[in-house]
C-alpha cells in the first residue's frame, strides 16, 4: 500500500502544502509532483549531480534526499533562479560562455555554482572544481563553465 | 519504488520506541549510504526512523571533555569546525575527502562510521585520534574506542536498537600534526583505495591506515618502531606497516598495489607531521 504524508515546504518563494508519497525521492517529487522537470535525473546514486538542488540554501543531491524529509524546508530548483522572465546572471554567464553542449548537467552545475558564489562571491579555480567535484559533465565543458562562474561575479 | 514506513521523531524516546518495533527497521540521519543501499537492494526496509531532526544529535561543541560531534552533525560541519581545523586535522581533512560537496551536506560523521566500510574516510582518522564513540539505548548509555566500534566490513558493536549519540575526540589533544592522505581512483567521489591517518606529538605517533583489512587498522609495528625503538628513518619505519594490514584485491587496487601505497602514505604522512 502507497502511504503518504502531508508535507509542508517552501519552492522558489512559494509556500507549499502537498501530499508526498514516503519512498519517493525529492527529485522525483521535483519532477512529477511539482512538474519542475529543469532538475534532471542522472545517476540515481548520488554520483553525477545532475539532480544538485538547494535545501535551505545547501546544495544537496536531490536524488539522495527523500521527498518527505522537504517538510519545513526551503527548496531552490533551477526555476527559482529567473526573476520576473530575467535570467539570472550566472545563467545568462553561462549561455554568453557556451558553458555547454547537450546542456543536461547545466540545472545542476548552475545550482553548485550558485551556493559557492554565496560561500565565496569570488572563488578561484581551485574554490570553483572543489565545488563542482560532485558535478560530471560528459561534453566537457568545464573550462568554459569554470570562465562563465567568474564572468558572472564581474557584472 | 520501494515502499515502506517513515516516521519523523521529536525525542530519543519515540525514537526508540520505533526502532524497536519490528524487523527491518533503520535509522535515517543524512541518508546518503541508505538511499543508495535501498535502490541497489542491500537494504529493504519496512520502516525509517529519521532522527536527524533531534536537537541532542546535532550537537557540535568544545568543552572541557574534548569536541563532541553529535550522530546528526554534517560531514561538512566537520571538515569546517574551527576547533577540529585546529586539534583534530586527519578528521578535518578525512570528513572533507568524502563524496562532494552536495553530499557532504547530508552524510554525517555517525553514518559514515555506523555504515562500517573498512575504507571510511573518517575512521582511520579516528582511530588516530582516539575518539571514542558514545552509544545510547533504551536503557542505557556505554561508551567505547573507536577501536572496538569497528568489527567488520559492515559491522559495528551495535546492539540492535541501540544509536550512536555522539562521538567524543578527547582532550588532551594531541600537541603536534596531523593529516589524512587518501589514495583514490578520481579527486573525489571515490572510496578510498588506501587511506593513512598520521597523528603526531612531540617525537611520538600514532597511525592508521583504511581499505587494507576487514576493519581500519593501527599501524601498530610502525608505531612501535617510532615511539619506542626511535627510529627516524621514516621510510624504513613505514615498510614495517605490512606486518599490521591484510590487504584484498578488488576493482580499486589489487592487494599488492596497496600493501605498496599504504607504505608510500605512511612515509609521507611521517615527513609531513614529523619533518623530512
Amino acid at each position: 500500500m502507497t502511504k503518504k504524508i502531508t508535507i509542508n515546504f517552501t519552492v522558489n518563494g512559494d509556500r507549499e502544502t502537498r501530499e508526498a508519497i514516503v519512498g519517493q525521492t525529492l527529485l522525483k517529487f521535483i519532477r512529477e509532483e511539482l512538474n519542475l522537470k529543469g532538475t534532471k535525473e542522472g545517476c540515481e546514486i548520488g554520483e553525477c549531480g545532475a539532480c544538485t538542488v538547494l535545501l535551505d540554501g545547501k546544495p544537496v543531491n536531490s536524488c539522495l534526499v527523500l521527498a518527505v524529509e522537504l517538510d519545513g524546508k526551503e527548496l531552490t530548483t533551477i526555476e527559482g533562479l529567473s526573476k520576473n522572465g530575467e535570467l539570472d546572471k550566472l545563467q545568462q554567464a553561462f549561455i554568453d560562455h557556451a558553458a555547454f553542449q547537450c546542456g543536461y548537467c547545466t540545472p545542476g552545475m548552475i545550482m553548485a555554482s550558485k551556493a559557492l558564489l554565496q560561500r565565496k562571491p569570488n572563488p578561484t579555480d581551485q574554490d570553483i572544481n572543489e565545488a563542482l567535484s560532485g558535478n560530471l559533465c560528459r561534453c566537457g565543458a568545464y573550462q568554459e563553465i569554470r570562465e562563465a562562474i567568474k564572468a558572472s561575479t564581474k557584472k | 519504488m520501494l515502499t515502506y514506513d517513515y516516521v519523523k521523531c521529536e525525542n530519543l524516546k519515540q525514537a526508540f520506541e520505533q526502532l524497536k518495533s519490528g524487523e527491518q527497521v533503520f535509522p535515517l540521519a543524512g541518508g546518503t549510504d541508505l538511499m543508495v543501499g535501498m535502490r541497489g537492494g542491500k537494504f529493504a526496509p519496512r520502516l525509517l526512523v529519521d532522527i536527524k531532526g533531534l536537537e541532542e544529535l546535532q550537537v557540535l561543541k568544545e568543552d572541557d571533555a574534548g569536541i563532541t560531534i553529535g550522530a546528526a552533525v554534517t560531514l561538512n560541519q566537520v571538515a569546517l569546525f574551527e576547533p577540529i581545523i585546529k586539534h583534530a586535522a586527519p578528521l578535518a581533512e578525512g570528513a572533507h575527502s568524502v563524496g562532494s560537496y552536495a553530499i557532504r551536506n547530508r552524510a554525517t560523521l555517525a553514518g559514515n562510521i555506523c555504515n562500517a566500510s573498512p575504507a571510511a574516510d573518517t575512521a582511520a582518522p579516528l582511530y588516530s585520534l582516539a575518539a571514542v564513540i558514545n552509544l545510547v539505548g533504551p536503557e542505557q548509555k556505554r561508551s567505547m574506542p573507536i577501536e572496538e566500534f569497528f568489527i567488520g566490513p559492515g559491522k559495528t558493536a551495535l546492539k540492535k536498537g541501540e544509536l550512536v549519540h555522539s562521538v567524543l575526540i578527547p582532550k588532551p589533544y594531541p600537541q603536534g600534526k596531523g593529516t589524512y592522505i587518501k589514495a583514490s581512483r578520481t579527486g573525489s567521489v571515490d572510496l578510498s583505495t588506501v587511506g593513512v591517518a598520521v597523528q603526531s606529538w612531540g617525537d611520538r605517533v600514532r597511525i592508521a591506515v583504511g581499505a587494507v583489512a576487514p576493519t581500519p587498522v593501527r599501524a601498530l609495528q610502525v608505531e612501535k618502531a617510532i615511539n619506542e625503538g626511535g627510529e627516524k628513518d621514516w621510510a624504513k619505519a613505514a615498510s614495517l606497516v605490512h606486518e599490521d594490514i591484510s590487504p584484498i584485491t578488488d576493482l580499486r587496487g589489487s592487494r599488492e598495489y596497496r600493501y605498496h601505497i599504504a607504505e608510500v602514505l605512511i612515509r609521507r604522512g611521517l615527513e609531513q607531521t614529523m619533518g623530512v
